[in-house]
């Protein structure tokens, strides 16, 4: 009984020094960090605003802390008072969302960038799809199912089901979808072979190759897909305002038009 | 009243997530019943690695799990397309693999409070029973069981709020398919990703909150009635 209690007192004061240990490294991270700048930007700008926050973070000493998720996440996040600097978004309507709230500096919101939504299908084989009106996607999928979006609120989706409605084909699909929770859950289940068919920005197609484009929306199908990029109200909006001009740097355009997205 | 009654939406995710827990306890019953007596009663070389691999899902975050069942049990996957090729039964993106993906993270619930109540048998009584001449299936049946039905109670309540709640592993493995796999806790986040879901996503939690205490409350008046028939009172 004795030792047991020895040991257990001993644990617990490991566990004490554990804990005191990282409340230091909090502090040690936040004195370290004076000067950074955090991004929110939509999860399909992963790839690119990584490395161009990296690119950033060398050509000044501001650091760049960015965060992915579905823009809708983010700005809901924003909402809750989430201490963002810029704000990336894949959809004008979340970028109105926070503006209506008066959360970012209206000034500064501007369209950055520009993309594409495609249909994909696994690396092996050789199928390609015209995509017209009343095409039929339907048949191409036979028994199994399609993966996008969720057309509730992943941008990618509410595209895609726009882009489907207005050929057509909307209500024979819907109960067909996987709706997966962001465009890049979408694409790893195609990716995966889990199912034949998946849509997908032109930019995510892009950035692996166990996926195939089988065919590109024709533009007049869909609004034009524009990200929007602002500043968020706060007490760092010097520094935010400093990245998004780097955003509009030529520099950065050769990033994002490297990882496939048109720039404005 | 039009507040009381539950919109298609929501009764189509209530009734769904009733339908897949129960099916996530009810797998679960025999492969727990059958680890949780290894666990007790046997000794074995690696029994703490089968002890850790069984309580894994507890501890890992369920979006690793969701993933791991993707690749194992989809349609593509190493034991997923072995099982389709044979059966026909696929798991991918159906409420079948949401069950899945709800046993396996309630699993170490379950087989924990089965394994407690086995180790607080008396295992005079079993030996008695064998110097008497029963057999060991017998014994099983007859005794063990019986005994330790509080504890399989207890385990398949714990096993079945844990279902409830699933929501990682679910979205990760089988996606958000409206009455398909669009459980209460999906439904939910999917409510707090849309711009004007509030009011609705409030009353998803309202549903949560009743249904799981609901659960609750009648699953310890069960168990208490229970221990008291085994206790012969």
């Amino acid at each position: 009984m004795k030792s047991f209690s020895r040991g257990g007192v001993s644990l617990f004061v490991m566990f004490l020094c554990m804990v005191f240990c990282s409340f230091g490294y909090v502090h040690s991270a936040k004195a370290a960090g004076a000067e950074k700048v955090i991004v929110f930007a939509a999860a399909s700008t992963t790839n690119a605003v990584t490395e161009i926050g990296e690119l950033f973070s060398k050509n000044t000493t501001c650091r760049v802390v960015p965060s992915f998720a579905s823009s809708s996440t983010l700005a809901k996040q924003i909402d809750n008072g989430a201490p963002a600097d810029v704000y990336i978004s894949a959809n004008p309507k979340w970028m109105t969302f926070l503006d209506d709230k008066g959360l970012i500096e209206k000034t500064s919101r501007s369209d950055i960038l520009g993309n594409r939504i495609v249909l994909i299908a696994p690396a092996p084989g050789e199928l390609k799809i015209d995509i017209h009106p009343g095409f039929k996607l339907l048949e191409i999928l036979g028994d199994d199912r399609l993966s996008m979006g969720d057309p509730d609120h992943v941008p990618a989706g509410i595209y895609g089901k726009q882009a489907l409605t207005n050929l057509g084909v909307w209500d024979e699909i819907a109960p067909k979808l996987v709706r997966a929770k962001d465009v890049r859950t979408a694409l790893v289940f195609v990716e995966r072979g889990e199912v034949p068919l998946g849509i997908v920005y032109s930019t995510d197609a892009a950035i692996t190759d166990k996926v195939r484009v089988v065919g590109v929306f024709p533009e007049d199908f869909h609004p034009p897909i524009t990200y929007q990029a602002a500043i968020v109200k706060g007490n760092n909006m010097e520094t935010g305002r400093a990245f998004l001009a780097f955003l509009k740097s030529p520099e950065a355009k050769n990033i994002f038009q490297k990882y496939g997205f048109l720039t404005k | 009243m039009d507040f009381l009654t539950l919109t298609p939406f929501e009764t189509e995710a209530l009734l769904l997530s009733l339908k897949v827990s129960l099916w996530a306890v009810f797998v679960s019953l025999v492969p727990g019943i059958v680890a949780a007596w290894i666990l007790a009663r046997k000794k074995f070389y690696g029994k703490a690695f089968f002890d850790s691999l069984i309580h894994l899902p507890l501890v890992l975050p369920p979006v690793v799990t969701g993933y791991f069942l993707l690749v194992l049990l989809g349609k593509k996957g190493v034991v997923g397309g072995f099982i389709f090729k044979l059966t026909g039964i696929s798991f991918a993106f159906n409420w079948k693999g949401a069950a899945i993906a709800s046993a396996v993270m309630a699993f170490p619930l379950f087989v924990r409070a089965v394994r407690l109540s086995l180790e607080a048998v008396d295992v005079g009584l079993e030996a008695a029973a064998r110097t008497l001449g029963a057999s060991k299936i017998r014994i099983f049946f007859t005794i063990t069981l019986p005994l330790i039905l509080p504890g399989i109670l207890t385990g398949m309540i714990l096993a079945f709020a844990r279902s409830l709640s699933e929501f990682g592993a679910t979205i990760t493995f089988v996606s958000n398919i409206p009455g398909e796999t669009r459980t209460l806790p999906l439904a939910l986040y999917t409510m707090t990703q849309v711009p004007d879901g509030e009011t609705s996503a409030m009353r998803l939690c309202i549903i949560s909150v009743v249904t799981a205490f609901f659960a609750l409350t009648a699953s310890d008046f069960l168990s208490q009635r229970l221990s008291k028939m085994v206790k012969g009172d």
